[in-house]
């Protein structure tokens, strides 16, 4: 297990005293450069939306952080490449930010391949890769710098199977999942969950993100008679199913998961979502004051924009980021230790957010049951539909 | 049974969106035997033309349907004049990169102008719907179908009966007859083109209305889906082109009903296949087509390569070699991992399509099971992971080469067509191979590499063992291009009716290159694998075999040299740009089209 490589460890000192000069310079400066953080994610390709959803999120957090004082007096700043979520790209973007002595922590990638190809790398050379989108159950398996603010499926499917077996009373399902790694794990811990709760599973089916047209998959839906569809989806191809669900005159109730939670899948479904059911983590009329600031935060920012999901998790990675440097300071090991000592970071998500330092995940996700009544998502009030 | 006649209706319907694009397509491949990549590009800007004109402004329907099929129209005719028509007497291979570079800018301007995410279309139509089987079908269907059929149906009488419909089927059948004949061949290719953009335009805003969804990222689906279509129907084939459409969608539609959803594009692809081995020209390729394009060579472009002194290769790979004892950082180290791994799949594109002339785009194919290969074999057998890359290679050389092979008697355009096929029933077989493959999940916890017991580790040290391993191939593929084996292939490339007159078995040397090229190729994938720790399905993709393809161009194709030089280009250019955000991947839309338009024949030139 010995590194076949010597001449790196005379490199690696020699960048560590380049980095040390680097560091006694930024020391002077000290108050005036910005802590620095890292961002590996897509802002172009397939995945583009998301990048840009996670930039209104960070901002929004960065200039809440700023008008608090910042990180001990020092601003909060992050340098965002463009991954793609492309593996090849977040490598050479994971070298970069471990040789940028400037940077203290690394956020993201997006997609699992994109993330976990980078872990070795961020694991080796001690620099935190916080990825707060990467429910893949083996993102925090990379090591001991591997943290996720993630919603660990494991945690969020069995309250999804209880809102539509016991809540609902659904018997009979139908799960069409996007067949991903996110998807294929939800649905598997959705199953098993639902079955626990007596539920029997009629079919499943999973679909490739690219799909657009259903209605064959929805005549095999139908087929099975299930009294229930569940939805393991983002918003866009969610709401393609429900409305080409009740194009083919399927009239079940509807239960989704979480990811579909954003106005998006409103405008996109229109009254094909109605009385759609949706186990979300977050909810803008929940009456929390941690919500309610991020979403009137949000709106004066971005002209009155509601936010969705996606924004609230890069809004919350943000302020777990800099409640974290604020410990750890500007030493990455010092940051990692700082992960095992943050206790209750104020999240939309969590409420309060604490990391289990078993799983490196935060655990006890807020579940909020909602409805779609009249085009607007409301809690759902107990009355079946 | 009743459900099988939803399911027939369903495929219709789904057929009827295809068409749409297929139609396009089919037109203009009629005339310029060009397949327009760009074609779901046009139908992106229709889609988001479509959404400024119904959400932002109000209009009525029909309106739409005019200012988008005017707008794409004036889109189609400046691409074909600033875009196409000065590779006219270029070498083949131009016009068809130009519109994948044109499709780049394209959906990156799109991209800039409406930001990313998903927007609605609602349809102006009336919801009312009409229950047909076990389903309904509303207005939009109708219009949808009708707007496909209609269009076939007036393309047709319009190339049968009128003096420009002559004009155009004449430069389709011969070009340099025509022209001789006094047919304004410009004014030919413009009218193809605007009317193709047009019916693409008019595609994109209504199936964008028919899912009530328009996104940036739906434009390379639906070119995929509209080549699938016409090339089953027949290319260059119109009422063909709605037929395969249909016809496709049928295939997907039964084939969820019988498999599943998840094997749905599988059948798409495997009916194409099917149809290429099958009946080369499509379903319903008339006799009196125009006459078949070359087996090989098509798009070689006849050049001398620029020869490099041997003094000056060793200088630049002894200054690549010492590169890490020097004070540069780990960030130029991995890009030029980077460089090197795509140096090999480069190597490997470069013999089989430079040297051999089969134009492949479907090679990031040979990476994945190179790299499922070494995975499996290194997690669950405990191979020593140096063994294990080179049985990557040897998977890749042996399977790629017994999956290609039912293309080697295809010609021109369709061996690109087919080997993009088989890259994506390559993809879809991993994601349903589950006892094997691991499916979605991805296969993690890959081993580091490892040579002799001694963990490769830092980037350093993996930086040596991948420019090594693509040294020594290099040194191998330039030897056999030396030697009779070498010229032999050649000779194939660029006659293969010759060659097969001097007795060379075309079957065999297309095989022996693609065995040395699935190596290569596989090798690399391997490579990856153990490098990344994780992969799935995704890791490799369509992406990789055009930007595979594209390096191989810029080098020079069958240029070993180049194939190298274009790797470190095409791997740097992105990264040099890469604090242009947003905009990179429009900078190196429209640096692939520079080079395309002015050195077609790759830096280095053709060997």
């Amino acid at each position: 297990m010995s590194n076949i490589d010597r001449r790196t460890l005379v490199k690696g000192s020699l960048a560590a005293m380049m980095a040390g000069a680097a560091f006694s310079r930024g020391a002077l400066a000290d108050t005036s450069e910005p802590i620095l953080l890292g961002v590996s994610g897509p802002l172009t390709g397939p995945n583009a939306q998301y990048g840009t959803q996670w930039k209104q999120g960070f901002d929004l957090a960065l200039d809440e952080i700023l008008a608090a004082g910042g990180i001990n007096g020092r601003k909060l700043a992050y340098n965002f490449e463009d991954s793609q979520s492309d593996p090849r790209q977040s490598v050479a973007i994971a070298q970069k930010f471990v040789s940028d002595p400037r940077i203290v922590m690394e956020l993201g990638d997006f997609s699992s391949p994109a993330s976990m190809a980078a872990s070795p790398i961020y694991q080796r050379a001690g620099l935190v890769q916080f990825g707060f989108t990467n429910s893949h159950p083996d993102f925090t398996k990379g090591g001991d710098f591997m943290w996720s603010t993630s919603v660990s499926q494991a945690d969020e499917q069995p309250l999804l199977a209880a809102y539509a077996v016991k809540r609902l009373g659904l018997k009979k399902l139908a799960v069409l999942h996007l067949n991903t790694d996110w998807g294929r794990t939800s649905r598997d811990y959705f199953v098993k969950a639902a079955k626990e709760y007596g539920a029997e599973i009629a079919v499943t089916e999973g679909y490739i993100a690219e799909e657009r047209d259903f209605r064959s998959t929805l005549v095999r839906v139908r087929d099975s008679s299930p009294d229930g569809l569940i939805l393991i989806s983002y918003y866009s191809d969610g709401a393609l199913i429900a409305r080409q669900a009740r194009q083919v005159g399927l009239k079940q109730v509807i239960c989704a998961a979480s990811s579909v939670y954003s106005p998006k899948f409103l405008e996109l479904g229109g009254d094909a979502v109605e009385d759609v059911h949706v186990g979300t983590r977050y909810f803008p009329e929940d009456p929390r004051p941690e919500v309610q600031k991020f979403i009137a935060g949000f709106k004066k920012k971005y002209n009155g924009i509601e936010p969705d999901a996606f924004n609230a998790y890069a809004y919350d990675a943000m302020n777990m980021a800099a409640a974290v440097v604020k410990i750890g300071g500007t030493d990455r090991r010092a940051v990692r230790d700082a992960f095992t000592k943050v206790k209750d970071v104020s999240s939309v998500i969590f409420g309060t957010a604490t990391f289990d330092v078993e799983s490196r995940r935060v655990k006890g996700a807020m579940n909020a049951e909602l409805v779609v009544r009249k085009g607007q998502f409301a809690l759902w009030d107990g009355k079946p539909t | 049974m009743s459900s099988w006649l939803d399911y027939t209706i369903n495929g219709l319907i789904v057929g009827n969106v295809y068409a749409l694009v297929a139609v396009g397509l089919a037109l203009i491949f009629g005339v310029s035997r060009l397949i327009n990549f760009a074609q779901g590009s046009i139908y992106l800007v229709g889609a988001y033309i479509g959404w400024v004109a119904v959400v932002q402004l109000h209009m009525p329907l029909p309106l739409t349907i005019i200012v988008v099929a005017v707008a794409a129209a004036i889109v189609g005719l400046i691409i074909e004049r600033f875009g196409l028509r000065p590779l006219q007497n270029s070498v083949r291979i131009a016009p068809l990169l130009a519109t994948i570079g044109i499709s780049f800018v394209l959906d990156q301007l799109v991209m800039l102008t409406f930001s990313p995410n998903p927007r609605a279309l609602p349809s102006q139509l009336p919801d009312v719907r009409f229950q047909v089987g076990g389903g309904t079908i509303g207005p939009l269907d109708l219009l949808i179908a009708g707007v496909g059929l209609t269009s076939a149906i007036l393309l047709f009488v319009f190339l049968r009966y009128s003096k420009l419909g002559w004009a155009i089927r004449a430069t389709a059948q011969d070009r340099d007859a025509a022209m001789q004949m006094g047919v304004d061949v410009n004014r030919v290719n413009q009218a193809v083109f605007g009317i193709a953009a047009a019916l693409g335009g008019v595609s994109g805003l209504l199936v964008g209305m028919y899912y009530n969804q328009i996104d940036t990222a739906m434009s390379l689906q639906a070119t995929l889906k509209g080549v699938v279509a016409e090339v089953v129907g027949g290319a260059g084939n119109v009422p063909g082109a709605v037929i395969g459409s249909l016809l496709l969608g049928l295939v997907e539609s039964y084939g969820v009903a019988v498999f599943g959803t998840s094997y749905r594009n599988l059948f798409a692809f495997l009916l194409l296949v099917l149809v290429l081995v099958l009946r080369p020209n499509g379903l319903f390729a008339s006799a009196r087509q125009a006459p078949p394009e070359p087996m090989t060579g098509t798009f070689i472009a006849p050049s001398r390569p620029v020869r490099i002194p041997r003094w000056a290769l060793l200088a630049a790979a002894a200054a690549f070699a010492i590169l890490p004892l020097l004070p540069v950082s780990f960030y130029v180290l991995q890009t030029l991992i980077n460089a090197w791994l795509l140096g090999m799949l480069a190597l490997s594109l470069t013999l089989v399509a430079g040297t051999i002339g089969q134009v492949s785009l479907g090679h990031a194919a040979l990476l994945a099971i190179g790299a499922y290969t070494s995975a499996l074999l290194s997690l669950s057998f405990a191979v020593p992971v140096g063994l294990a890359v080179i049985g990557g290679g040897l998977m890749s050389a042996a399977l790629g080469t017994l999956l290609i092979s039912p293309s080697f008697r295809l010609r021109g355009h369709y061996v690109s067509i087919a080997t993009l096929a088989i890259g994506e029933i390559v993809s879809l077989v991993i994601l349903n191979w589950e006892s094997v493959t691991r499916g979605p999940i991805g296969i993690s916890g890959i081993p580091p590499l490892s040579l002799f017991g001694y963990e490769l580790i830092g980037p350093s040290s993996i930086y040596w063992f991948s420019f090594g391993v693509m040294v020594v191939l290099a040194l191998l593929q330039g030897r056999l291009l030396g030697s009779h084996l070498g010229r032999s292939f050649r000779a194939i490339r660029d006659d293969d009716i010759a060659a097969r007159a001097y007795g060379l078995s075309l079957n065999r040397y297309k095989s022996l290159a693609f065995i040395f090229g699935g190596f290569a190729a596989g090798v690399s994938g391997g490579i990856a694998a153990h490098l990344y720790s994780y992969i799935n399905h995704e890791t490799f993709n369509t992406q990789q075999s055009i930007l595979a393809l594209t390096v191989v161009i810029l080098g020079g194709l069958g240029n070993v040299v180049g194939a190298i030089v274009g790797s470190v280009a095409l791997v740097g250019i992105p990264e040099m740009f890469r604090i242009a955000a947003e905009y990179r991947i429009l900078i190196y839309g429209i640096v692939l089209l520079l080079l395309v338009r002015f050195r077609p024949q790759g830096l280095l030139g053709t060997m």
